[in-house]
C-alpha cells in the first residue's frame, strides 16, 4: 500500500514537473525573458551612470576602445534588417552566447566592485551582485526556450574572457571597471533587442508588438 | 627665406587688415545632439559657431570605432539646417559613431569636439498620432476613452523597437496635469472626471530603453452632465439611515415602558393582595380595608387589660424576650424607614398584620407565619428572632427569620429553654410559647396541652396548614372546628390549655399566665372561649393595633382604631403592643386558597 501511493506521488510530482517545464508557452517562456533582459539592461545603465557621477577626466582619455571588448569578435546583425533576416534558432543562440560569455567577467566585475575607489561604491555593489543573479536567471529561462523550441544547445559561440584581473592601482581598476561594464551594457542591449524580436515573432498578442 | 619671411609679412598684414575688417576665422562648432527616432537611422544637429563675419560652411565627419575611414554626412537637408541625415544604410547599431563637424569659412576652418555617438542610445520616437478623446457610457457612468496610434514610422510589430505610452489630462483651469501611464496599449479610459467640463488630453510615448518623446497636439474632450454616483450613494445612504432611526423609534416606543422602568424605576406600591390602590387615592380607607379583612375570622377574646396580641417568645442565649425583641426594634427602626410600604409591609397605613422584622436572616418563615395566623391566632404577635433560631426546624420554615412575622408567640422554641419558663410568676418569662405551654403542663391542672390555639372559629374559611408534627410541641397547633383535624399532629387529646399574656413588662418581657391560672383576673364575659384578638395594625413606633371581633365592640373601637396613632412607646424597644381594638369586620378577611390569610396581616414596620 505505501509502495503503491509512494509511487502514484512520484508519478504526479514527474508529471507536474514535466507540465511546469512544457507546460509553460512559448509566448509566456520569451516573454519573461524578455522581461528578464530587460531588466538587465536597466541596471547596467544605471550602473554606469553611477560610475559616470564621478569618473575622472583622466580616466575617460585612458578608456579602452569598445572595439576592444572581449565579445566584439561575435557576429551579429547591425542593423534591423539583417536583424529580421536572421532565424530565431540562430537569434536566440547568438543571445545565448552573449549571456554566456558575461557570466565569468560578471564574476569578476562584482569581486572588485567591493574595492573600488568611487564614492557610489555600495551601489555599485549591491546592483553587480543583481547583476549576476539576472543573468543567471535569463540563462536558465533561455534554456527552456531553447528545449521549447527543439534547436540544438550547442550553436553557442565561445567568448573566452581571459583577464583576471583589473589592475594594479586604483585609477586603472576604476577605469578598467568602467570600460567592462560599456562593455556589458551594449551587449546586453544587444541580447535585449533580439529576445524582443524573437518575442514578437512567436506571439499571439498582436496588439503588443 | 625671403620667401618666408614675406610670407610673415603678408599674413600679418592679412590679419590686421581682417581685423579691421571685422572678419575672423569660424569659431568652433558644437555638435548639439543626435538622434534616433526609429532604431534605424539617426539625425545630429549642431550649434553654428561664429562665422567671423564670413561665409563659413560647415561639414560633418565621422567614423565608426573599429575603422579609421572618414566618412562625411550623407545627407545635409532632409533633417533641416545645420543637421546631418543618416539614413538606413548609413546606420549601423552596436557601434560608436566618432562624429566632428567642421566650420570652414575663407580665413580659416573650426573643427568640434569629437562626439561618440551609439544609435541605440538615442532612440527618441516621435509622438503618437491620431488621438482621440470621447466620452463612452457602459452603465456605470460617464468616461472617457483616449485612443491613439503609433509613431508612424517606428516598427513596433516585428518588435524591433518596444513603445510605452504615457497620457496626461487636465482642465483648462488646472496647472498641473494628471499623468497616467497606458504601458504598451493604445488606449487608455479615464474615470473620475468631473461633469460638464471640459479636458484636454496629451500622450507621448517612450521606447524601452530611450527618451521621451514630445507631447502631441492638445486634444479637448467634453464631460457631460450627469448626477455623480457618489451623490446617489449618500441618498441611498441617507435613505437607509433615516429608515433605520424610524425603525429604532418604533421600538423603543414599542418597548417604552421596559425603557421607562429601566431608566425611571418606579416607586413601589403596596403589595397587598386585596388591597385596592385606586379606593386608597379616592381616600375611603374603611373601603380599602374593607377588602382587606377577612371574612369569618375567627373572634378574638379580648382582655381589657391585658396585651392581647399574642407576642412570640423566644429565648436565646441571654435569655432575652424576644417579643419584638430589642434587637428587632433596634435593628429595625435604625435600618427601616416607617413607611416601607412597598413590600407589603406595613407602615402605618398599611395595617398589616405582619410584623417587620429588620434582621437579615430568615426568609420562609413568612409562609409560616401565615399558617400562624390563621387562626385565631392572629393576635398573637410572633416575633422571630434570629437568635432564637431553634436547630430543630420546627416551624417548618419559619426559622429562617425574615422580618415578616406574625404576632405569633412562637417561635422555634430551645429546649434548654424551658426549664427558664415560669408562669405566673412576675418574673419575665421569654420562651416560646410552646415552650410554655409545655412548661406549663406539669403546672397545669389539665394537663396543659401545648395546643396554642384551639378554639373554635366560627365559620372559618381557608384551611389551615398543619405543622409537622415533629415539632408539635412547639407548635401551634392550629386547629380549626369543623376543618381538617389536627389529629394527626396533636398529640393524644388533652385539654386546652391557653395561656394569655398577662402583661409585658417594661422591659420588654411577657408575662404569661394560663388562662386557667385562678390568678387571672376575670375577663369579660363575652370572653369566654374567645381568647384571640387579632393585631390589627402595627404602627411605625412599634404599637400594635388589636382588633376586637365582638361586634357590640364595633363602633366603640373603631374610633379608636381608625387613626393611626402616633403613641410613643415610653420604650422604645418596647414592642409597643397598646391595647388600642381595631375591630375588623371579619367578613374583610379573606383566608386565601392555601391557606393563609390573605391580606389582613399588617406589617408593623420597625
Amino acid at each position: 500500500m505505501a509502495e503503491g501511493s509512494r509511487l502514484y506521488f512520484a508519478v504526479t510530482v514527474l508529471m507536474c514537473a514535466f507540465v511546469s517545464i512544457n507546460g509553460v508557452g512559448l509566448n509566456d517562456l520569451l516573454e519573461r525573458a524578455s522581461q528578464l533582459s530587460d531588466k538587465l539592461h536597466s541596471l547596467s545603465t544605471s550602473l554606469t551612470n553611477d560610475l559616470d557621477s564621478h569618473f575622472p577626466p583622466l580616466g575617460r582619455v585612458m578608456m579602452p576602445r569598445p572595439s576592444m571588448c572581449h565579445t566584439s569578435s561575435l557576429q551579429i546583425p547591425n542593423d534591423k534588417d539583417q536583424a529580421l533576416k536572421v532565424p530565431e534558432d540562430e537569434l536566440l543562440s547568438l543571445a545565448r552566447s552573449l549571456l554566456l560569455a558575461w557570466s565569468d567577467p560578471l564574476t569578476l566585475l562584482s569581486s572588485e566592485a567591493s574595492s573600488l575607489a568611487h564614492p557610489e561604491r555600495n551601489s555599485i555593489n549591491s546592483k553587480t551582485k543583481e547583476l549576476q543573479d539576472n543573468i543567471n536567471s535569463l540563462g536558465a529561462g533561455l534554456e527552456h526556450v531553447v528545449h521549447k523550441m527543439g534547436s540544438s544547445s550547442d550553436n553557442l559561440s565561445s567568448l573566452p574572457f581571459p583577464i583576471s584581473t583589473l589592475g594594479q592601482d586604483k585609477t586603472s581598476r576604476l577605469v578598467n571597471f568602467h570600460f567592462l561594464l560599456s562593455c556589458f551594457r551594449r551587449d546586453s542591449h544587444k541580447i535585449d533587442s533580439f529576445l524582443k524580436v524573437l518575442r514578437c515573432r512567436a506571439a499571439k498578442r498582436p496588439e503588443m508588438c | 627665406m625671403r620667401n618666408s619671411g614675406a610670407v610673415l609679412i603678408l599674413t600679418f598684414i592679412t590679419n590686421l587688415i581682417s581685423q579691421a575688417a571685422g572678419v575672423s576665422s569660424p569659431g568652433k562648432p558644437r555638435l548639439t545632439s543626435c538622434r534616433s527616432p526609429d532604431k534605424e537611422t539617426f539625425t545630429c544637429w549642431w550649434e553654428p559657431a561664429d562665422d567671423g563675419g564670413l561665409p563659413t560652411t560647415y561639414a560633418l565627419y565621422y567614423h565608426l570605432e573599429n575603422s579609421e575611414t572618414v566618412y562625411e554626412c550623407p545627407d545635409y537637408r532632409t533633417a533641416g539646417e545645420n543637421s546631418c541625415f543618416f539614413d538606413k544604410n548609413d546606420t549601423s547599431l552596436w557601434v560608436n559613431y566618432n562624429i566632428t563637424v567642421v566650420a570652414t569659412n575663407a580665413l580659416g576652418k573650426n573643427i568640434s569636439e569629437p562626439e561618440e555617438v551609439d544609435v541605440v542610445y538615442i532612440v527618441q520616437p516621435n509622438t503618437p498620432e491620431n488621438v482621440t478623446a470621447a466620452v463612452y457610457d457602459e452603465g456605470q457612468g460617464p468616461f472617457v476613452k483616449v485612443t491613439w496610434e503609433k509613431p508612424r514610422n517606428a516598427d513596433t510589430r516585428s518588435g524591433w523597437i518596444t513603445l510605452l505610452y504615457q497620457l496626461r489630462i487636465k482642465q483648462e483651469k488646472d496647472k498641473e496635469w494628471e499623468n497616467y501611464d497606458a504601458g504598451l496599449q493604445k488606449f487608455y479610459n479615464v474615470f473620475s472626471l468631473h461633469p460638464g467640463k471640459e479636458y484636454m488630453v496629451q500622450v507621448r510615448c517612450k521606447p524601452d530603453h530611450g527618451f521621451w518623446s514630445e507631447w502631441t497636439q492638445t486634444s479637448y474632450v467634453t464631460m457631460p452632465d450627469y448626477i455623480p454616483r457618489e451623490r446617489s450613494l449618500w441618498i441611498i445612504i441617507t435613505v437607509f439611515s433615516v429608515f433605520l432611526v424610524l425603525i429604532l423609534t418604533w421600538m423603543l416606543n414599542i418597548n417604552r415602558h421596559s425603557v421607562k422602568l429601566c431608566l425611571l424605576p418606579p416607586v413601589p406600591g403596596p403589595k397587598i393582595k386585596g388591597f385596592d390602590k385606586h379606593l386608597l387615592k379616592s381616600g375611603k380607607s374603611e373601603e380599602v380595608f374593607n377588602s382587606l379583612v377577612i371574612q369569618g375570622f375567627p373572634p378574638t377574646t379580648d382582655y381589657d387589660d391585658l396585651l392581647v396580641e399574642y407576642l412570640e417568645v423566644y429565648d436565646n442565649e441571654e435569655q432575652e424576650l424576644v417579643l419584638d425583641g430589642k434587637d428587632l426594634s433596634e435593628e429595625c427602626m435604625k435600618s427601616k424607614s416607617p413607611s416601607d410600604c412597598d413590600s407589603g409591609r406595613g407602615s402605618c397605613d398599611s395595617r398589616t398584620l405582619l410584623l417587620e422584622k429588620c434582621v437579615d436572616g430568615r426568609e420562609g418563615g413568612g409562609s409560616d407565619q401565615h399558617q400562624y395566623s390563621q387562626h385565631g391566632e392572629t393576635s398573637w404577635a410572633s416575633t422571630e428572632s434570629s437568635e432564637s433560631q431553634g436547630p430543630e426546624p420546627s416551624s417548618p420554615e419559619s426559622t429562617d427569620g425574615r422580618v415578616k412575622t406574625w404576632p405569633i408567640v412562637f417561635s422555634s422554641p430551645q429546649p434548654q429553654l424551658h426549664h427558664h419558663y415560669q408562669v405566673g410568676s412576675a418574673k419575665p418569662a421569654y420562651h416560646s410559647v410552646p415552650e410554655i405551654l409545655s412548661h406549663l403542663s406539669p403546672h397545669a391542672t389539665a394537663g396543659n396541652y401545648p395546643q396554642l390555639h384551639r378554639q373554635d372559629i366560627p365559620s372559618h374559611e381557608g384551611r389551615f396548614s398543619k405543622p409537622a408534627c415533629p415539632h408539635s410541641q412547639s407548635y401551634n397547633q392550629f386547629n380549626r372546628d369543623g376543618s381538617d383535624t389536627p389529629a394527626h399532629c396533636v398529640p393524644p387529646s388533652h385539654s386546652l390549655e391557653y395561656l394569655e399574656v398577662q402583661r409585658v413588662n417594661p422591659d420588654n418581657m411577657l408575662l404569661l399566665r394560663p388562662l386557667s391560672d385562678p390568678n387571672r383576673e376575670a375577663e369579660g364575659s363575652d370572653r369566654t372561649g374567645e381568647d384571640y384578638s387579632k393585631v390589627k395594625e402595627v404602627t411605625s413606633n412599634n404599637i400594635l393595633f388589636l382588633q376586637r371581633e365582638t361586634s357590640h365592640q364595633f363602633v366603640d373601637d373603631y374610633t379608636q382604631a381608625d387613626h393611626c396613632t402616633s403613641q410613643q412607646s415610653p420604650h422604645p424597644r418596647k414592642p409597643a403592643v397598646h391595647q388600642s381594638y381595631s375591630p375588623m369586620p371579619q367578613e374583610g378577611m379573606r383566608v386565601m386558597v392555601n391557606g393563609y390569610v390573605d391580606s389582613t396581616v399588617l406589617m408593623p414596620s420597625y
